[in-house]
């Protein structure tokens, strides 16, 4: 708990204390197909999910192996970050936590209501001599287990993750995402008709950190300094970039089943009139600036809550460098808007070298996809990162602290990946 | 070499030369086998082993590991280890002439990369990679490409 920061315990304390209106609930559609990129939820009928606390082993960019401890479906093997849980909102959920970790372990599912461990109310457990020893419950060390009841709140992304030994548990890992969707509205971010989003575009983008050292000492059954901890990797959904382009169930990345590419189509308000949605969850212990190049998002949900007045009116926003918090969510909108009226023939906007200060990331290295969207390409020079390719357009999106952008200090890499965007008529090579 | 070693276990220095050579034989068996335990570990998914060519690895400093469609099928990342730093930083900041990726398959390659640099020098035993266009959906997953690179050619790659 002593490095527990106090924005995390805000949130949670903020994410606790707020509690929505339950609605009436209605059998969810069917879990979403696999599929190469986007959300992959564990869905169940009942809202019954079975989850192991585990350890294992993720792979970074620079070839490291890195031992850790995450919630898996008790069903599958280990994987970072935890299975994302999809339910609905209003109805209950059952989460059974099975331990096989050498120590206690918990689950705390900040935001969400009327939370039971084995049928009594969840609550901070202490020690014979008064000293806290968990926010909640816990499942003993090897193998024990508990319940975790409660009503899924209010729609909108939280976070699940470990009430025990929370810096060291936290860092090791045990963390995942829980996405709350409106009953009967599974295409909505939350109750708001203005949250509807366009089918299977929706993306969660769980970010955290690593300290290879702790995990060393860890596995090693060596004392734990988490306050001399320096966190060397910086992850989107337990991947680094390049890892993070990879689609879902790369087999190279057998631990790290969730990839982190937006991939959508410019926006019409004919053929593509919805937005995808992206769901940022911080699970760390800093501030991860978030930005998207290209264009701002809209910020529609802060830790599961809609932003609206009192009388339902709209308080969204649109932001260029989305501040996610220790402990926090966000959920948000974007799309692309063709705004240079791109015609093959009449107005095919040729290649400029990027002048905004965001495209310089590292040095004189920058980023660009070589042309204006769907445009010709003249020469460029060498210090551009280049990907246009079928007439698609990447934006790259990273943490703007830049040393959250390398692996262990290898530029690029971390906490980046990049948003796809098609042409409207889809990708022709492919 | 090893052979006339241990041909001459003639008083102290030759029994300490056998010793030195024994131990010497021992350490590589037991790397060897290490190696091969862990290629048979590994091997079991993957489909095929990637090839390694001892004549890149010297000319280049690098031993390239992984070809991947990524980015929906639009980008390709190809993984290296740096076996030798200085070689592999002038090969990683040689921009004009990255190495093209060629299908086996049918018709097509890229070699239109977007150069990530990793840093001015590059790390021994590390792991660096390249972010490459996918050119008109030039690699697909679940066949062979071939890494050209100058005059050399690494075949048979399987790309993931
Ligand atoms: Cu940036």
């Amino acid at each position: 708990m002593k490095r527990l920061t106090i924005q995390r315990a805000l949130a949670l304390t903020a994410a606790a204390l707020l509690v929505a209106t339950p609605v009436l609930v209605r059998t969810q559609a069917s879990a979403a197909a696999e599929m190469s990129e986007g959300v992959l939820c564990d869905t169940d009928p009942n809202q019954t999910f079975s989850l192991t606390a585990r350890d294992g082993y993720i792979s970074t960019p620079d070839g490291n192996s890195i031992y850790m401890w995450s919630y898996s479906n008790s069903k599958r093997g280990f994987q970072l970050p935890g299975p994302t849980l999809c339910v609905e909102s209003g109805r209950q959920v059952t989460v059974i936590l099975h331990n096989s970790l050498p120590e206690a372990t918990s689950i705390v599912f900040p935001g969400q209501q009327g939370v039971k461990a084995n049928g009594n109310p969840a609550q901070p457990q202490f020690d014979s001599g008064g000293s806290l020893t968990s926010l909640v419950q816990t499942a003993a060390a090897t193998d024990g287990s508990v319940t975790y009841t409660f009503t899924a709140g209010s729609p909108g992304s939280y976070l699940y993750e470990t009430g025990t030994d929370v810096d060291k548990q936290l860092q090791m890992g045990l963390y995942g995402a829980l996405v709350v969707r409106p009953a009967g509205h599974p295409n909505q971010v939350n109750d708001r008709a203005d949250s509807a989003f366009a089918n299977g575009k929706e993306y969660v983008y769980l970010l955290s950190e690593v300290d290879p050292d702790v995990h060393l000492a860890v596995e090693r059954n060596q004392p734990v300094d988490v306050n001399a901890s320096k966190s060397r990797y910086f992850m989107i959904n337990g991947r680094s970039m390049p890892d993070t382009l990879a689609p879902n169930n790369a087999p190279w990345l057998p631990g790290q089943p969730y990839g982190a590419l937006v991939h959508i189509k410019p926006y019409d308000a004919v053929t593509n009139p919805l937005p995808a949605t992206i769901h940022y969850l911080n699970a760390g212990s800093v501030n991860y600036p978030f930005h998207p190049h290209g264009s701002d998002e809209r910020v529609i949900n802060r830790d599961g809550h809609a932003l609206q007045g009192g009388s339902g009116e709209d308080l969204s926003y649109l932001k260029y460098d989305l501040d996610v918090g220790p402990g926090q969510t966000l959920d948000v909108l974007m799309d692309w808007r063709d705004v240079e009226h791109w015609n093959a023939t009449t107005n095919p906007i040729p290649t400029q070298l990027p002048a905004i200060t965001d495209q310089l990331l590292v040095g004189s290295d920058t980023w660009f996809s070589e042309s204006g969207y769907l445009g010709t390409k003249n020469a460029v020079p060498s210090n551009l990162t280049q990907n246009n390719e079928c007439g698609e357009y990447y934006h790259i999106a990273h943490s703007h602290a830049l040393e959250q952008a390398t692996n262990y200090g290898a530029a690029f890499g971390g906490m980046m990946t990049v948003f796809r965007i098609d042409p409207p008529a889809g990708c022709v090579s492919q | 070499m090893l052979e006339a070693t241990i041909g001459r276990p003639n008083g102290r220095a030759g029994g300490i030369n056998r010793l030195v050579v024994l131990s010497a034989v021992l350490a590589t068996a037991l790397v060897v086998g290490l190696l091969v335990g862990l290629k048979l570990w590994s091997s079991p998914g993957d489909p095929g082993s990637f090839p390694s060519s001892v004549q890149i690895e010297q000319q280049y400093g690098v031993r390239f590991s992984r070809i991947a469609v990524v980015g929906d099928g639009g980008l390709i990342t190809l993984t290296y280890v740096v076996l030798d730093s200085e070689k592999a930083t002038r090969f990683q900041s040689d921009v004009g002439h990255p190495p093209e990726l060629r299908s086996e398959a049918r018709d097509g390659g890229t070699k239109r990369v977007s150069v990530m640099k990793q840093g001015h020098s590059l790390r021994a035993g590390q792991t660096y990679y390249l972010v490459y266009q996918n050119t008109k959906g030039a690699l697909r997953h679940g066949e062979r490409a071939t890494i050209q690179l100058g005059d050399l050619a690494l075949r048979h790659a399987p790309v993931l």
